[in-house]
């Protein structure tokens, strides 16, 4: 008792003092690290901003490596066009029960626009319809909602046209000879986003045009975890000893793939095609554990997505310049594409 | 067993020494140093953003708390009675997904809404108490203790809402989302539902004998027993009780999302605790208000929202639910032995 009793006088006071020095510190830090160019929005372009322009964009997974080269993209554009980005969204869960709070507390601040990657195409759709109710114009990058009607414009990387590259990459690195089988998995992160069953339905339709003797044996979802992309590939790695292929359809997939393929010492003896350029995983292809990478464009998409939404505003509402549904083309890596190219299409950091 | 109240001897009384004591006896209530938290936090957003007080703003901050505090409210009650109760986040998820399965047959059928409301509502309430029911069997007739009996209900919980949705949302219910957005002011109309089962249950904990039993085991099951309380059948009422609100925090779900989405309670359990450790609830049990708890919960919605509005990364929001909980925990060390449980 009397050890505590001095605990509480002097090492409690102490401690005390320290955490609220930590307190206020962590505070002042996240007001000086946290993305408001309020300052600036005010100040700058003062001519052209009459009236100060706020872009709520929201997504899941915000640490995904897609959504941060697509946060650096619309940051540089909302810097250079003067207006202030709310860029929010579930560090580390990609689902609509976390994205869906997100969005409608974004939707109560009242932005002049919303540009939302939505993690399910109906579950989403009511918080757009409010935000259009609203008077909001909305885009959708990435993914769509259902009802794409009256959302401004859709901006997305080709996803059917990326799934039928990833079948035909995987099938010249398995050396595909018609009349011999081979078996296959896809890694998905959702049975519902738009992106992965566009992806799914191109992989699926150029393997059923030109590669007949590939079967699918199985498909497993990851929720966007790379650990359990992992622990799926495992399971399949023993289940299926004669495995050939794996097509990992997003970016995670293709870190928690790569990673287990290492670690069984299978690299080069199974197929895997990734999608998404992150930095770890082109590191990767260039050591031949991808046979092929299909990269995005996450950062003009970004870009393009804050372009469109000033624009429309600015100009009162006109469409002019703005294409409703904008596909961009996906670029296939490979081990011997040129560094030059790598290194332009690799997701960008930070 | 808990210490013999030890009354530190007066000591001789100088005029530096009374001012001190009553600033200790002041400083030494918990809720006292939470509402001023509050109110501090809750001025630091506004001015980083004035939209943080705004009606529809408030309406979002509301609601959120709405989906946490029947948690935090189930997990004072079994803190207090000496246990935990780790498996409400996965219990919400089971019981949304299964009421959504019955909701969207009904949806279909072109029931009126409020018909599909109140029978997932009930549904709901079932699927939780029968996880509290599992949780006391574990612990009655397997024994196990309260952390591993509702670890294991938490892992079977997740599972079988993923393996009866498919991990996907089930159904998709526009005029639940409907009702969920319905509001008079900037009170939605399920925070009042809500705030309403909370006073309710406050008047249960604070004022019944129910939770004079419950404060009883807590502090000490020996001697409840032998004062004549059947301590394996209030423990049981106290789980199923907690099951029982976080089946219906998996109905708050369903409103707020428009469908039962397996994973709408992941890590809610925690955020739970974290409320109740906040709001001065002793951990080892016997001791705490149910004020601390609304106080704690308030606290952590207002700074998780405040940090959105704020336009804070949000890859900070854990550090800041983790600065909470230490600074929370710290003042404990600042009460006078004799109000510590030890």
């Amino acid at each position: 008792m009397g050890f505590q009793h001095s605990m509480r006088s002097a090492g409690a006071r102490r401690g005390l003092a320290l955490l609220a020095g930590a307190s206020i510190a962590v505070l002042a830090g996240c007001s000086s690290s946290s993305s408001s160019p309020a300052a600036s929005s005010s100040t700058a372009t003062g001519a052209a901003a009459s009236k100060s322009i706020t872009v709520a964009f929201n997504m899941g997974a915000e640490a995904d490596p897609f959504f941060i080269a697509m946060n650096i993209g619309a940051e540089a554009e909302a810097k250079a066009l003067g207006v202030k980005l709310i860029w929010q969204g579930d560090p580390s869960v990609y689902s609509p029960s976390t994205q869906i709070p997100i969005v409608d507390q974004l939707l109560a601040g009242h932005p002049s626009a919303l540009i939302i990657a939505p993690t399910d195409p109906s579950a989403l759709q009511s918080a757009v319809n409010q935000a259009l109710g609203q008077g909001i114009p909305v885009v959708n990058v990435d993914t769509h909602v259902n009802d794409l009607s009256k959302v401004l414009s859709f901006i997305t990387g080709n996803n059917q046209q990326g799934g039928a590259a990833a079948a035909d990459a995987m099938a010249k690195a398995m050396n595909y000879t018609s009349g011999k089988t081979y078996q296959v998995v896809v890694g998905a992160s959702s049975a519902t986003t738009t992106t992965n069953t566009a992806r799914l339905a191109g992989f699926k339709a150029e393997v059923a045009a030109k590669y007949p003797g590939i079967t699918i044996v199985s498909e497993a979802y990851s929720q966007s975890e790379p650990a359990v992309a992992n622990t799926n590939v495992n399971n399949w790695l023993t289940k299926y000893p004669n495995l050939k292929g794996i097509f990992a359809i997003d970016g995670t997939n293709a870190t928690g793939a790569a990673a287990a393929l290492q670690a069984r010492g299978l690299v080069g003896k199974i197929a895997l095609v990734g999608y998404d350029a992150y930095s770890t995983n082109v590191a990767l292809l260039q050591k031949h554990v991808f046979a092929a990478l299909i990269a995005q464009q996450p950062e003009m998409e970004g870009k393009l997505a804050v372009q469109y939404v000033v624009d429309y505003l600015k100009s009162g509402k006109s469409m002019a310049g703005i294409t409703h549904l904008l596909t961009l083309p996906n670029i296939v890596l490979t081990p011997t594409t040129s560094a030059s190219v790598l290194t332009q299409y690799t997701y960008p950091n930070a | 067993m808990p210490s013999v109240t030890e009354n530190p001897a007066p000591p001789a009384t100088s005029q530096a020494d009374r001012p001190a004591r009553w600033l200790r006896s002041i400083l030494s209530n918990q809720q006292f140093f939470l509402i001023v938290a509050l109110i501090i936090l809750i001025a630091y957003f506004t001015s980083r953003d004035s939209v943080f007080l705004s009606s529809s703003e408030i309406a979002v901050l509301l609601t959120n708390f709405a989906s946490l505090i029947l948690l935090a409210v189930g997990e004072t009650f079994v803190i207090v009675s000496g246990g935990i109760d780790l498996s409400v986040g996965a219990t919400c998820g089971v019981a949304g997904v299964v009421a959504a399965f019955a909701m969207r047959g009904m949806v279909n059928g072109h029931d009126s809404e409020a018909l599909v409301l109140l029978v997932g509502t009930l549904i709901c309430a079932a699927i939780g108490a029968g996880v509290g029911l599992l949780n006391a069997a574990l612990m009655n007739w397997a024994r196990l203790v309260p952390f591993v009996a509702t670890l294991a209900t938490l892992g079977a919980g997740t599972g079988v809402a993923l393996v009866l949705s498919n991990g996907v949302p089930i159904g998709s219910d526009s005029s639940a989302l409907a009702a969920g957005a319905a509001h008079i002011g900037p009170f939605p109309y399920i925070f009042l539902v809500v705030m309403a089962i909370v006073v309710i249950a406050w008047l249960y904990l604070h004022l019944s004998g129910y939770g004079r039993y419950t404060f009883a085991v807590g502090s000490n099951p020996f001697a409840a027993r032998a004062a004549g309380i059947n301590v394996r059948r209030h423990l049981t009422s106290v789980y199923v009780l907690s099951g029982l609100l976080a089946g219906l925090t998996g109905m708050v779900f369903y409103i707020r999302l428009g469908s039962g989405a397996p994973s709408s309670g992941d890590g809610f359990e925690l955020i739970a605790i974290a409320s109740v450790v906040i709001g001065g609830v002793s951990l080892f049990g016997g001791s705490g208000r149910l004020t601390g708890t609304i106080l704690g919960a308030l606290i952590l919605t207002v700074v998780t929202s405040g940090l959105l509005i704020s336009n804070v990364s949000p890859n900070w929001n854990q550090v800041a639910v983790a600065i909470c909980i230490a600074a929370a925990a710290s003042l404990q060390v600042l009460r006078p032995a004799s109000r510590r449980q030890s």
